[in-house]
């Protein structure tokens, strides 16, 4: 875990194109054009272990999908410079191409007429990989992610969920080091995400494939990701492990009181509680320990209100990311 | 070697796929059946009407002439500008450029793998069914025919794929090629023969056709005449200068548009 896959240092790119101006003549327009620019990545640095499992999250229009197509090579920096795997991938895309593997939840690599089995043997192909490897490897793919029951079915045939893992044995068919997975889990169904990451944690395993993936579902997160870069307008808002993600707000405490009858009047809270959620039957409380205990906030509530039950917990991972999204900077990057 | 590996994955991979969905190959056949059908029935009346020779010319080789451009195009090369505007108008290139691929020669054996199947079939069976028509005329018999033919061809292929990527790859700039596909198109269409075989152009139209890429890509409609056996080495230069020019053209356009990629996300 020692040796670093990737390394970023002072990334940018900024987007560039023509607007046309409805006050400007068409001749303007087509020749002179005002020019929008917009900074998807401002100036990021990082790096990841061979290895790790690492979510790369932030919310739409944040730069994870710019900055996974820079690491890829697929799009070209601005400025800043980019090592995967030792290589640049402005420069040397192909040869990377050898090392990685890509999944894009939105768009699939695989032939969509042709029985999956076709598709798997033809990225060996392309991955230069001989007949017998190619047959070793498939052998091993159906097994590790249990696709015999489909592998001869015509991929447009497969269910999203089947497709996803497909779609992923596919992207380690040529047995990469790193594999980028631009939001795997879109539109998958509770039971899809879950086989989908355990699949991804087990080649973490078992091939010590490094995973770096960017998601919107905190689940992705949670069970896959020992840790976690939240971006936003381009820049990083923080690099930390996930498990310490949820201890940034660790001082925000959230007490459920559930009422004896009906709860019908709100009276004004003591110092340091808020009302998170107003219900007839149910009162959610935020309660800032810093300020107010939860003792002592639990025996102020319990004077105020009648209630039947009450349960205490911690802030959500969702709660903690939606916070870090709403506190950071708003962009002043776009001209 | 790698590249030439994958290539024929790919031909094998797309003919398999063309097997399995005989449709197309229906689709194919009735187009040619109804576009070049067409143009032969009437050109057989006007060859008729005009005592069998119009500019020195006869019916049979205006019909293998014309034949040649049609069985061509069953190949669908042309299809290349529409798969690299989808590619990059859809974001779909960004899958072909995360794979250790030279995507211009992806897309172009792709392009070639896509109509191979129907153009074979449709080549032999039309080949067989004109010859049986029409006959097969001399020029069509002499040893020289069948190797400058293939060079034509080979030739062909060359330039319409340089043409037509160059339309595709003008979508990385404008969003929408389809105008400029839809000139480049016809100006194909009518240089290579296909409305009017090249031998009836007056000499302006005629000249345009050797001297520019689109007649240039279109030469094995020239093969059938008589003229063929002393300017064919003329106009295969032509077509190999057309080719090294244009193929610089796409190598220069693909290496500044690479830069120009943008992918919606994030």
């Amino acid at each position: 875990m020692n040796q670093n896959s990737i390394v970023v240092a002072n990334l940018s790119k900024t987007f560039s194109f023509p607007v046309k101006s409805v006050s400007d003549g068409w001749l303007k327009n087509l020749f002179s054009p005002e020019i929008h620019k917009i900074v998807a990545v401002d100036n990021i640095s990082f790096s990841v272990s061979a290895g790790e499992r690492i979510a790369f999250i932030g919310p739409n229009g944040a730069g994870k999908s710019t900055t996974i197509k820079m690491l890829t090579g697929i799009l070209f920096p601005t400025s800043g410079s980019i090592s995967v795997l030792g290589l640049d991938p402005t420069k040397d895309r192909k040869k990377l191409a050898y090392h990685i593997g890509t999944v894009f939840g939105q768009r699939s690599q695989l032939l969509p007429n042709l029985p999956l089995t076709d598709s798997l043997e033809f990225f060996g192909v392309m991955y230069g990989m001989s007949d017998k490897e190619i047959q070793d490897r498939v052998a091993e793919l159906v097994v590790l992610f249990d696709i015999a029951s489909f592998i001869n079915q015509p991929v447009r045939k497969l269910s999203l969920g089947q497709r996803m893992r497909a779609e992923v044995a596919a992207a380690l068919i040529h047995r990469p080091e790193i594999i980028f997975l631009d939001e795997p889990t879109i539109g998958l169904d509770v039971v899809a995400k879950k086989t989908l990451r355990d699949l991804l944690i087990m080649i973490n395993k078992e091939e010590k494939v490094t995973i770096f993936l960017t998601s919107h579902d905190v689940g992705d997160i949670e069970s896959l990701c020992e840790r976690t870069i939240i971006v936003n307008h381009g820049t990083i808002l923080k690099d930390l492990p996930t498990q310490e993600l949820t201890k940034t707000f660790a001082y925000e405490k959230y007490i459920d009181l559930i009422s004896k009858t009906s709860f019908k009047h709100f009276p004004k809270l003591p110092n340091g509680a808020t009302y998170s959620a107003r219900g007839k039957n149910k009162i959610t409380v935020a309660v800032d320990i810093k300020i107010l205990t939860v003792q002592e906030s639990l025996r102020k509530l319990l004077d105020l209100f009648d209630v039947e039950d009450v349960e205490v917990y911690g802030t959500e991972l969702e709660t903690v990311i939606r916070h870090m999204y709403e506190r950071a900077p708003t962009s002043k990057k776009n001209s | 070697m790698k590249e030439l590996r994958l290539a024929k994955k790919i031909l094998k991979t797309l003919i398999k796929d063309r097997i399995q969905y005989p449709g197309r190959l229906f689709a194919d056949t009735f187009g040619i059946i109804a576009r070049c059908g067409i143009l032969l029935v009437l050109y057989a009346y006007v060859f008729k009407i005009n005592n069998g020779v119009i500019n020195g010319t006869t019916f049979d080789i205006a019909a293998w002439s014309m034949f040649f451009y049609f069985s061509f195009s069953t190949l669908g090369l042309r299809g290349i500008s529409r798969s690299m505007m989808q590619d990059i108008n859809s974001g779909h290139i960004e899958v072909l450029l995360s794979k250790p691929i030279t995507y211009l020669l992806y897309r172009s054996w792709w392009q070639i793998g896509m109509g191979l199947y129907s153009f074979i079939v449709i080549s032999i069976f039309s080949t067989l069914v004109l010859a049986a028509i029409v006959g097969m005329p001399q020029t069509m018999t002499v040893g020289l025919f069948l190797p400058t033919f293939f060079l034509a061809f080979i030739g062909a292929i060359l330039l319409s794929l340089c043409i037509y990527a160059i339309v595709g790859l003008l979508a990385f700039w404008i969003e929408d090629v389809a105008p400029v596909f839809w000139i480049i198109d016809k100006a194909v269409m009518i240089l290579g023969g296909s409305y009017l075989p090249v031998a009836l152009f007056p000499d302006l139209m005629y000249k345009i056709t050797l001297y520019s890429p689109f007649g240039a890509s279109l030469f094995i409609t020239h093969t059938v005449y008589e003229s063929w056996a002393t300017v064919w080495h003329k106009l295969i230069g032509i077509q190999v200068f057309w080719v090294l020019v244009l193929g610089v053209v796409v190598y220069m356009m693909f290496r500044q548009a690479v830069k120009r990629v943008s992918v919606n996300g994030g």
